[in-house]
This record gives structure tokens, C-alpha cells and sequence, in this order.
């Protein structure tokens, strides 16, 4: 077993050493993943792992470093680049992933990808015209 | 400020190169003459080309103390960096294949799942799966 691993172990025992609460938190994280584009909030999520929803937020927060909503926004801005891509719309995008404001999801996504849903869309749909004439 | 470029040090900037794009999936992005058989040389993400770039520097080469770092890192086990995967096992499977050597075989740990192999220009590399 080389160091590293064994500063693995450490760490391990340390962190995850509650089974139960990672079980916990990695099946919020499951449910966000194939729920993102639903009305999602704490109270949906506490109601499925039958816990409480300070706990819950807690829990998340500890094991993944964000709060379930920084989550479930990263992942709706992440499926969004991918319909944007494939040419749907910015209001059809929208609504697919589960934002229900056009305004904050555009808002949203440029402050995180750093330019807004239409340039992107733009911006890719353009480089995909490029490939293509330089791939004939 | 942007984050926009991760060094890695290589000993060998051809033969990174090659292993980089040829068993890793990475796209060459650019690459030019820095004299003396030097190159700026980075290669990005296939699946994300906006992304931080990688440059695969030849430190080792030409400033000891980076060398040291380097072997220590590497005799401990320990990875320079590490990458995000979708599927750690369906990677360790393919990368197996083409010949790549794992010192730490897919391990669940906690919120994640993760494997250690070797780039061949004296770094373990790290893959990551959240769980």
C-alpha cells in the first residue's frame, strides 16, 4: 500500500466514517440528478429520505460541499448547455431543466458560464458550422 | 481573473503528448516552438474544448527542484491532478486495455469512486466519480 492510501485511510475514517449518512446524502444527490427538471425543494427532498430539512441541508453541505439548491442549479445550467447545443430554444431550455423564470435562468447562466444562454447557443452553433466545413 | 490553465509536468513533451491524446481522449490545442526542442503544448477536454487547458511543461527538464517534487509525488503515490469521468469502472476498463497501469484499482469512498494510474511522464493522474 503506497502512502497515499494510507493517507486515504486516514481520511476515511474521519470523514465517512457514517455510512448511514452517506447513503443518505448520495441518494439526494441521485434523486436531484434525475429530478433536476421538476419543482424540487428541501421539503420534497427531506419528505423522501425521511429526514429532517435542516439536517438534510446540513448533511448535503458537509458531504458535497454546496447546498442541494447550488446543486440543483449547477446541474440545470449543466443540461441546458447540452439543449442549447442541440438547437432548442432559450425559452424551451428553460422550462425543460425545471427553471420556471426566464429571466433567472438567464440570469443564472451567465454568471456561471459568463455569457448569456443566446450567445452561448450562438457561439456554439457557429463552431459546429466551422467543424463541419473543415471536416468536408 | 479566469482559471484557464493547469501545468503538468512531463519529462518527455512528445511522448505526453501522445499519451494524453491517444489513450486519454485529449485534443491538442497548442503548440508552439519555445526554442531549444521546447514547446508550449496544451491539450484540452473532447467533450469540453472551452475548458481549462493542460499544459504538459517539461519542468522536470530544466528545473531540479520540480524533478524532486515530481518523484517524491510519484514514490508516495501520490497523484499530481485528477479528472472528472462519468463512470470510474467503465474508464479503468478501457484505459486497462490500452495498456495503462493502475496503482490504486476503482475505490468507492464515501460521496466518491476513484482510481489511480500512471501517465507514463512521471505523474499518477487521479480519476474522480461523485457518487
Amino acid at each position: 500500500m503506497t502512502f497515499y492510501e494510507k493517507e486515504l485511510n486516514k481520511l476515511r475514517n474521519i470523514v465517512y466514517s457514517n455510512q448511514e449518512q452517506v447513503n443518505t446524502v448520495i441518494g439526494i444527490r441521485n434523486y436531484i440528478e434525475t429530478n433536476y427538471e421538476v419543482n424540487l425543494n428541501l421539503d420534497a427532498l427531506s419528505h423522501i429520505q425521511l429526514v429532517s430539512k435542516y439536517h438534510l441541508l446540513r448533511l448535503f453541505k458537509k458531504y458535497y460541499g454546496l447546498t442541494p439548491r447550488q446543486y440543483l442549479i449547477d446541474t440545470r445550467i449543466e443540461k441546458s448547455k447540452k439543449h442549447l447545443i442541440d438547437g432548442m430554444s432559450v425559452t424551451e431550455t428553460c422550462l425543460a431543466v425545471g427553471f420556471e423564470s426566464l429571466g433567472s435562468f438567464s440570469t443564472l447562466f451567465k454568471t456561471k458560464i459568463g455569457k448569456s444562454p443566446s450567445e452561448f447557443q450562438k457561439e456554439q452553433l457557429s463552431r459546429s458550422k466551422i467543424d463541419l466545413k473543415f471536416r468536408t | 481573473m479566469k482559471v484557464t490553465l493547469i501545468s503538468i509536468p512531463v519529462r518527455d513533451q512528445e511522448k505526453a503528448l501522445k499519451f494524453y491524446t491517444e489513450k486519454l481522449g485529449f485534443i491538442k490545442k497548442k503548440d508552439q516552438p519555445l526554442g531549444g526542442g521546447n514547446r508550449w503544448l496544451t491539450v484540452v477536454s473532447a467533450e469540453w474544448q472551452d475548458g481549462p487547458e493542460l499544459l504538459l511543461e517539461p519542468g522536470p527538464n530544466h528545473f531540479e527542484p520540480c524533478k524532486v517534487y515530481q518523484d517524491a509525488l510519484m514514490e508516495a503515490g501520490y497523484p499530481y491532478t485528477q479528472f472528472d469521468v462519468n463512470d470510474v469502472d467503465a474508464e479503468h476498463e478501457r484505459l486497462t486495455k490500452l495498456g495503462v497501469e493502475f496503482s490504486v484499482k476503482p475505490t468507492i469512498m464515501g460521496t466518491v469512486k476513484f482510481a489511480v494510474f500512471n501517465d507514463t511522464c512521471g505523474n499518477n493522474i487521479q480519476i474522480v466519480e461523485t457518487l
